[in-house]
């Protein structure tokens, strides 16, 4: 999460940017894990819209999650049609269609492949040494989804 | 005849053992062997969308719990970079 966190910073100027709160991954009523209880995040499967928006509330709150965020409503639109529970990226081009497909979370959810997707377009952001002035070396390991002509500046 | 149902009813059984144990080891305990196929395995999908694929409309409900939006109503004017998830 703080990975999104971080692309949304370096490349908000960019793209937009859009959270969608699904079905939770692990609620005390299904799969809770020991990490749930050590982060004190409790909470049982909602099974009401007004359940899921206090929750997302509370995960904005907490977090102060800097992303716009959208609630799927209980007939889980959203998740039906990305295919996205437990987590999962999507990047959609400026003509509405997909320009790049992220894996199933949690093993395949890779947010630094939606990085490389948005570097490969706008340019890197380096983060390693911020006061040497970062390289201009757009990555090659995202696909050459656009024509449009990256800046070789970084985003920020 | 009763005997091939013996050695198939075995390895059946032996093949079942082997696989929740190596499933335990993968999620962590036995516990968690368990809650991966009763409540993550049928939640996951690979979908149909592909790259390329017209991008999927949904009705969206806003933080405050009240208002709504479409997700395409947020496309179209710069790449958008849709995050699915939940808190826990």
């Amino acid at each position: 999460m703080g990975d999104v966190v971080q692309i949304y910073q370096d490349y908000k100027d960019r793209a937009d940017f859009l959270t969608v709160y699904v079905r939770e991954a692990h609620p005390t009523d299904e799969w809770q894990m020991k990490s749930n209880l050590k982060d004190d995040v409790c909470y049982a499967q909602p099974k009401t819209l007004q359940q899921r928006v206090i929750i997302a509330n509370d995960f904005t709150k907490r977090f102060k999650f800097p992303l716009p965020f959208g609630i799927d409503d209980m007939s889980n639109a959203a998740n039906d049609a990305y295919a996205a529970w437990p987590e999962r990226i999507y990047i959609i081009d400026e003509s509405g269609h997909i320009a790049y497909r992220g894996g199933i979370g949690p093993f395949n959810y890779k947010p630094e492949e939606a990085r490389g997707w948005l570097a490969a377009r706008y340019g890197a952001v380096k983060h390693e040494a911020p006061k040497s002035p970062p390289a201009a070396t757009p990555t090659a390991t995202a696909p050459a989804a656009s024509p449009s002509p990256a800046p070789s500046a970084p985003a920020k | 005849m009763n005997r091939f149902w013996k050695w198939t009813s075995g390895i059946l059984a032996f093949l079942f053992v082997t696989a929740f144990i190596g499933l335990s080891i993968m999620a962590g305990s036995p516990k968690d062997a368990y809650g991966m196929v009763r409540y993550a395995l049928p939640h996951m999908h690979r979908g149909t969308l592909k790259v390329g694929s017209d991008a999927p409309d949904a009705r969206l409900v806003a933080l405050d719990g009240v208002s709504r939006f479409h997700i395409r109503e947020r496309t179209g004017a710069r790449p958008l970079v849709l995050v699915f998830g939940s808190f826990t």
